[in-house]
């Protein structure tokens, strides 16, 4: 679970201490945890679990060109086996950190990977239901869609120095807009180009009450977010309800698979049998994660949240920076939207953004304020939210109200835990005046 | 600097006043024709925070009242919770509009609506989907209160049974919202049908989502994000199942797109008659599992108006039609013979009592 957290970011943290000759005291934290946690799962998984029972995964989805047929193994056999290779790695962090040697992502990654599935194998044991692979990756990426839209906009509000608390409202807002483009037009994809606007006059709002009237920009964010759900609800109860045919039954869109590509087992299916939004998800991360730490643009970005004086010094218009940095935020968590309706293919539901974009506040935070760190803290949170569901499933004796915590405890020990403090923009939510 | 804040503060009033108009609980004041022989009786609703366009309980129950209102020229006031603390201030507000009963929606308000009737007994009040209870848990009985209650569990026995009979893959599914017993009671109904189902032909019919025994299951966590639903029942799909009863409300509808998008799979409806309700997926509806609320409400509200309210609770069965399940539509043809008869014979034992089908969470 640590994978996503021990993302160097080095470009991100002007904080990042540049040690000369004085050696830094060597910190255990990291290994002793890695130990720690490794011996607690081999005590679970394997000493105190019932013994001979089997566990059953499968890998391919029923539309796939290569069918795999399920794999069943030895329960207890491969938690073992797999605890092991997490013990293993906390041994070679031990190793790393005593000659403080640095070690890729690659250590965290795999052992992360390598106790979940033990996890996976010991609560699967003895099911007559198989573990589904694939669908468990898919339904993850599925819930993890809007979080990383709504995560972009934040970081994108938020480097300029503005905050953004107002991505659920821009969520909902550019659902709604979707929905009502696409069933008048009876075209998904017009859909998903009103999806951005509606999000972005939503972020206009944002940064006219931020700039020009300086208000708190926590008020004016919940505010909006209220606005938009009364507005929007207003609107579905009014106009949409009586004409649902007309206003509020947009097609769907189509998934598309890429040759090849999605014919891979297990990843083919996840990552390259989706709808265009996702295939946009990734453009849009990639160019995000160039821009912002290595354009010009994206460096005045930056500036502009960090220390606004010294960026309007050198001749950058500040608040025109922050205004234009807002409304794209706005306009990204707009597409994001589009995912409840168009890409879900889904009627508009009163509310139906249910808290997604808070959850995408968090993955902003736990991501570090990067794309990429936010990408990977929304698939964590897709991740454990679907793991709940998958193993409610296939069934398991946790009752379901303490798999339902499965996801907030995961936040919580993720940003607690593992990212430790992070660094927001050092002039974020403090209005600039010459 | 001074103007400053002197701006921000108008701004943020502005915005508060904003804020209040968009999340004012949106209320529909009906005054009784002017002609027609109005009593002066006002009958109010509290919806949970699913809101009166829930395609589900609250909307059966917003129509159950506003039939009451056709039918009886009485006034109403409809309030709409939009969270969990809307409840006690909209009762309030429906407390100080003297109206002469309040019917709260939904097993989320017993509290707030004990709470009410306790203080003001001069008011009746009923409640949709629960009964009272002290703080111990002990059945309580309040003179100004009427509890509708419904035994679910008789009509989606009779659905369970239905869908294991119609399953192709031998695996049938259920999740709930939340795990409360107005929900978990439908699933409790549906596990037992299709045990009834294994053991009346053989088979060996799954069901996924709900362990009867152990009382824990698959549920979303809440009756809004439909893309939980739509997820949750795509996991249902890739393990097999091809007939799915979403316990709830709009989160349903996402259970339903899973299941249009999937193809082969149908969906047991519940409260209402989806076919009716979710026009989109008539196609795909086997049955759907009603549940009476609108009637419910006509007969307390008819009841109070007439100056015979009591606090016995109405229990919607299958003997006095207050459950029932809809007729198959699309499937009319689908359906083997067999089962149809089965499940009419099914249904008479019930409603004689022969067959008990008893769930945890009845009243």
């Amino acid at each position: 679970m640590s994978t996503v957290v021990e993302a160097p970011t080095a470009s991100s943290g002007p904080q990042s201490p540049r040690s000369g000759a004085v050696l830094a005291p060597i910190s255990w934290k990291a290994p002793i945890a890695y130990a720690v946690v490794a011996v607690i799962a081999l005590i679970g998984f394997v000493v105190v679990a019932p013994k001979g029972l089997e566990t059953t995964f499968t890998v391919s989805t029923s539309s796939d060109f290569f069918q795999i047929a399920p794999i069943t193994v030895p329960s207890t056999a491969t938690a073992l086996l797999l605890c092991l290779v997490a013990l293993v790695l906390a041994g070679v962090s031990f190793w790393a950190t005593r000659s403080r040697r640095k070690v890729g992502v690659w250590l965290p990654s795999v052992y992360g990977v390598a106790l979940v599935l033990a996890f996976l194998t010991w609560s699967a044991a003895g099911k007559d239901s198989a573990l589904p692979l694939t669908g468990l990756l898919q339904g993850s990426l599925f819930l993890a869609v809007p979080l990383v839209f709504g995560a972009l906009a934040g970081l994108l509000c938020e480097r300029s120095g503005i905050i953004n608390i107002a991505i659920e409202g821009q969520l909902l807002a550019g659902a709604f807009l979707a929905a009502v483009v696409a069933s008048i037009t009876h075209s998904a994809y017009a859909g998903l180009v009103a999806a951005p606007i509606a999000g972005a006059l939503v972020g206009l709002l944002l940064v006219l009450f931020s700039i020009r009237y300086m208000v708190d920009q926590i008020i004016v964010g919940v505010v909006l977010n209220v606005l938009v759900i009364g507005v929007t609800s207003y609107l579905f109860s009014t106009v949409l309800k009586v004409d649902a045919a007309t206003f509020n039954s947009p097609p769907k869109l189509p998934v598309i698979g890429i040759p090849v590509l999605s014919q891979i087992p297990i990843i083919g299916p996840v990552l390259f049998r989706q709808t265009v939004l996702v295939y946009v998800m990734y453009v849009v991360v990639a160019v995000l994660q160039v821009m912002v730490f290595r354009s010009r643009w994206g460096l005045r970005l930056r500036a502009v949240g960090e220390h606004p004086k010294a960026a309007d010094t050198v001749g950058i218009k500040v608040n025109l920076t922050r205004m234009k940095s807002t409304v794209l935020g706005g306009a990204v968590a707009g597409l994001g939207g589009a995912f409840f309706t168009v890409a879900a293919g889904l009627a508009f539901g009163k509310e139906m953004a249910g808290g997604k974009g808070y959850i995408a506040l968090a993955a902003m935070i736990l991501g570090r304020w990067s794309p990429a760190g936010a990408l990977a803290a929304a698939l964590l949170f897709g991740f454990s939210d679907n793991l709940r569901v998958v193993l409610g499933i296939v069934g398991t004796p946790i009752p379901s109200q303490i798999m339902l915590m499965t996801p907030y405890v995961v936040t919580i020990f993720a940003v607690a835990g593992v990212v430790g403090r992070v660094r927001a923009p050092a002039s974020e939510g403090i209005p600039y005046v010459k | 600097m001074k103007r400053m804040t002197r701006v921000a503060s108008l701004a943020a009033v502005a915005a508060l006043a904003l804020t209040a108009c968009s999340s004012a609980p949106e209320e529909e004041t009906t005054t009784a024709e002017e002609t027609s022989a109005a009593t002066d009786f006002t009958a109010c609703m509290v919806s949970d925070s699913g809101g009166f366009e829930d395609k589900s309980f609250n909307q059966s129950g917003a129509e159950g009242l506003d039939q009451a209102v056709a039918d009886l020229g009485i006034e109403e006031i409809k309030v709409e919770s939009s969270a969990e603390t809307d409840f006690t201030p909209n009762i309030d507000s429906l407390v100080q509009q003297d109206c002469n009963l309040i019917i709260g929606v939904g097993f989320l308000l017993e509290d707030p609506i004990q709470a009410a009737a306790e203080a003001n007994p001069d008011i009746n009040f009923a409640l949709v989907d629960s009964s009272f209870s002290a703080p111990d848990f002990s059945p309580l009985t309040i003179d100004n209160a009427k509890p509708l209650l419904f035994n679910t569990q008789e009509a989606s026995f009779l659905a369970g049974y239905a869908a294991a009979g119609m399953s192709k893959t031998g695996t049938v599914a259920t999740f709930g919202g939340i795990q409360l017993p107005s929900v978990s009671i439908f699933m409790d109904g549906f596990a037992d049908g299709v045990a009834q189902y294994n053991t009346d032909s053989g088979t060996a019919v799954k069901v996924l989502g709900w362990d009867k025994a152990a009382q824990t299951g698959s549920f979303t966590g809440d009756f809004e994000n439909q893309a939980n639903g739509q997820n949750l029942a795509q996991g249902f799909i890739d393990q097999g199942a091809d007939v799915i009863m979403p316990v709830a409300g709009p989160v349903g509808l996402g259970a339903a797109a899973a299941a249009k998008a999937a193809g082969n799979v149908m969906i047991v409806g519940v409260d209402a008659d989806w076919f009716d309700t979710a026009p989109d997926y008539s196609d795909i509806i086997l049955t759907s599992v009603i549940k009476k609320i609108g009637q419910s409400v006509v007969d307390a509200v008819t009841q109070a108006v007439e100056g015979n309210f009591s606090s016995d609770p109405y229990v919607g069965t299958l003997e006095n039609g207050g459950v029932d399940i809809a007729p198959f539509h699309s499937f009319e043809a689908t359906v083997p013979a067999e089962l149809v008869t089965k499940l009419d014979e099914l249904k008479a034992s019930i409603i004689s009592g022969d067959l008990v089908v008893e769930s945890e969470s009845q009243n």
